[in-house]
């Protein structure tokens, strides 16, 4: 479980999430929420880049999630996908994936990493020589999001929070995505998607769907995200 | 008797003392004490003139100010300008010199670089030329490089066994009248390496030369001759370490290298002197000439230098490209931290046509330290169509200061120069971005600072890479947090 409880983020002293209350138990979950209400900024409050000012609590598995370091956060099953994946150069796909296993678990058997990651690049259409790619370098956006799953499929967490996954997925890649995720879900995770996309949306599962807004925050069913896409943000009470 | 004081709060693991009698110098510079080191080494007539005529032009000169370093005055009457363990030949090292190789990672004996070599007949990768102090201590392989025709020879040896060869090569590539450091050094130098490699041999094996400061107030004036015949190839690794004083430690070394027709030399050096402590107190002033000359054509030189160490870093490996397509490459990455200094690049100087030179360099700033990439592209009148491609790049953290100095010049229409550079704080986001996987804070900036160094790591052979990634990662442990 990911429970928020009276969830206050800031930036250099101004308020972007104010007081959010909300939790996450297995299943799939959308946020959604107009441009700018902070939907990104909670994802990454969440996982705590140090940009952001955080108050409240936020509990995961019983933990005190703001009293931990960013990477006791991914250690402890944390996990998030990022909207824009930072590039670094001189860092190939796969020894960034090994150094982040390593740190999860003790060292593994390289060559069944390696095996196991070129499966995963491989069901997702990424090319032979994913592994020896500089990470997030030279990637087009889409290849970049496909290479944000991987990493989630390979250390494995138990709840992963993805922002904007679908964005700059074409029709076939973004069902890969709803593949990899329903598939990922079944086994008691909790995924929270920040999306606004019905092309996902419709393809998913969804146990519940979180609307962000200016002053108060809305939580329903999937019906609530159609009412969204149909009739935007506006008439959400 | 031997004292190896780890100093682990300084993160610095060479930082050990040797405690073993010695003969030194009292300190002092005069006449008398460059003739007394002369005679000491039994030198023959011509090297005491070199020696005396490079002191007397000292005196009518004044160190370089231009470069971007501080420290405090130079008392060279201060300095001892010779130490030397006390032992009676090659068979008699003491023990705890022996240690001390063995501690930093040395094979000094033949037999251990050809532990776990099964097969008999394979040749071993590396020979070693140790120097400690003053003097060479012994020279791995020389038996097995000399049926091919290659000395490697400690430079005291080699002016004893092929005056002939040192006395057509010493000072033609850096004369005494270079600059004030590389006169002081032809003045009193006192050991080093020197290898020729005759013509049409490639070199078997890999060169090094690991240099061990141990004595206080002592200054280290190595010298080192490389020549590469006509068709020949060498690569050769120079390593350094010195203990951690209080005070700083004076290195001026000079490197020389000549690569004949279609020659190449490849020259890989890690950098480890002694930093000084937190502060800036002590550490080693690293003031080097090197310099390389592409006499024949379509020679080639290499550098490739990875320096960590060192309180104040003065050195500009540079490469004359004299012959017709000869080729001149400069790979870099410096690192600094806490208060340590450092003004480093190259020089290109092209004469010869066609060409071509590569300059890569790449400074980590850490803490208050300050790192200057200076670099000088001439291309003369005569070097027509020739190409240099230069690329600097500063990753910078907290107060630390990046400054790039380049200055190229081209005195003929027909050639091409490129420059690219870009200077980054170490970006927040990459570091979070890393952290969010698991890496904690450490690890992450490993990852970054090692991508960044990529391009440089590749050009080194691949002990020596392995070396040098780990020793940046010691010296990031300390730098970050």
């Amino acid at each position: 479980m990911l429970v928020t409880q009276e969830f206050t983020v800031k930036v250099n002293d101004e308020t972007v999430l104010d007081n959010i209350n909300l939790d996450f138990g297995p299943g799939i979950h959308i946020i959604m929420g107009p441009n700018g209400v902070g939907k990104s900024t909670f994802a990454h409050a969440i996982m705590g880049n140090p940009k952001y000012q955080t108050e409240g609590a936020v509990e995961f598995f019983g933990k005190d999630l703001l009293a931990m370091e960013t990477w006791e956060r991914s250690r402890a099953g944390l996990f998030m996908s990022f909207q824009q994946p930072t590039p670094i150069s001189g860092l190939s796909n796969f020894q960034f994936i090994k150094q982040a296993t390593y740190s999860h678990t003790e060292k593994q058997n390289i060559s069944a990493l390696l095996k196991n990651f070129k499966e995963h690049a491989n069901n997702l259409h990424l090319e032979d020589e994913w592994d020896k790619k500089q990470l997030n370098v030279e990637a087009s956006g889409g290849e970049k999001k496909k290479n944000e799953l991987i990493q989630m499929l390979m250390l494995n967490p138990r709840c992963a929070i993805l922002d904007e996954p679908d964005s700059g997925l074409d029709v076939d890649a973004l069902q890969s995505l709803t593949e990899v995720i329903e598939d990922f879900a079944r086994d008691d995770k909790i995924v929270i998607i920040v999306s606004h996309y019905e092309n996902l949306i419709k393809r998913l599962n969804v146990d519940t769907v979180t609307v962000l807004g200016k002053d108060k925050t809305v939580r329903g069913d999937v019906t609530l995200a159609y009412k969204v896409l149909e009739e935007g943000f506006k008439n959400v009470e | 008797m031997t004292d190896l004081n780890n100093l682990q709060q300084n993160k610095y693991t060479a930082g050990f003392e040797t405690i073993t009698d010695s003969e030194s110098f009292e300190p002092g510079l005069t006449e008398e004490v460059v003739k007394r080191l002369s005679a000491i080494k039994n030198e023959p007539e011509w090297i005491t003139e070199f020696r005396l005529k490079a002191f007397k032009h000292l005196q009518t000169i004044t160190e370089p100010t231009w470069a971007n370093v501080n420290y405090n005055p130079i008392d060279y009457q201060a300095l001892s300008y010779y130490s030397a363990p006390k032992y009676r030949n090659k068979e008699d090292i003491p023990q705890e010199i022996l240690d001390t190789f063995e501690k930093l990672g040395v094979p000094l004996h033949e037999r251990d670089a050809l532990l776990g070599i099964e097969d008999q007949n394979k040749i071993p990768t590396v020979a070693v030329d140790a120097v400690f102090d003053s003097v060479s201590i012994a020279t791995t392989f020389q038996a097995e490089l000399k049926k091919q025709g290659i000395i490697f020879c400690s430079i005291s040896e080699a002016i004893q066994e092929h005056p002939e060869l040192v006395k057509e090569y010493l000072g033609s590539v850096i004369p005494a009248k270079d600059n004030y450091f590389a006169c002081l050094n032809s003045a009193v130098f006192t050991d080093g390496t020197f290898c020729y490699i005759p013509k049409g041999v490639k070199c078997p094996m890999e060169l090094n030369t690991y240099f061990r400061i141990n004595a206080r107030n002592t200054g280290q004036f190595e010298r080192t001759l490389i020549i590469a015949d006509a068709d020949s190839y060498v690569s050769y690794l120079e390593g350094c370490t010195a203990p951690a004083y209080d005070e700083n430690t004076l290195h001026a070394a000079v490197v020389e290298l000549v690569t004949h027709d279609r020659a190449e030399i490849k020259y890989s050096t890690v950098q480890n002197w002694y930093p000084g402590d937190e502060n800036g107190v002590g550490g080693v002033l690293n003031f080097v000439t090197k310099r390389g000359l592409c006499k024949g054509e379509s020679s080639k030189i290499s550098w490739t230098q990875v320096e960590t160490g060192s309180a104040v870093t003065w050195k500009y490996p540079s490469c004359i490209l004299r012959g017709d397509n000869s080729v001149g490459e400069f790979y870099s990455v410096a690192v600094t931290k806490g208060k340590q200094m450092a003004d480093t690049g190259t020089k290109m100087l092209h004469v010869g046509k066609n060409t071509k030179s590569t300059i890569i360099s790449k400074g980590i700033s850490f803490g208050d330290s300050s790192n200057t990439y200076r670099g000088q592209v001439r291309i003369g009148k005569t070097a027509t169509n020739s190409r240099n491609y230069t690329q600097c790049d500063s990753l910078m953290l907290d107060n630390s200061k990046a400054l790039t100095i380049p200055v190229v010049s081209q005195y003929n229409n027909s050639s091409i120069v490129e420059h690219e550079a870009s200077a980054g704080k170490l970006s927040e986001e990459a570091l979070f971005y890393l952290q969010s996987r698991g890496l904690d804070e450490e690890n992450a900036v490993n990852c970054v600072v090692n991508g960044f160094c990529k391009d440089v790591f590749q050009k080194l052979p691949l002990e020596f890479a392995a070396e040098a990634n780990k020793l940046l990662s010691v010296t990031l442990e300390g730098a970050v947090g």
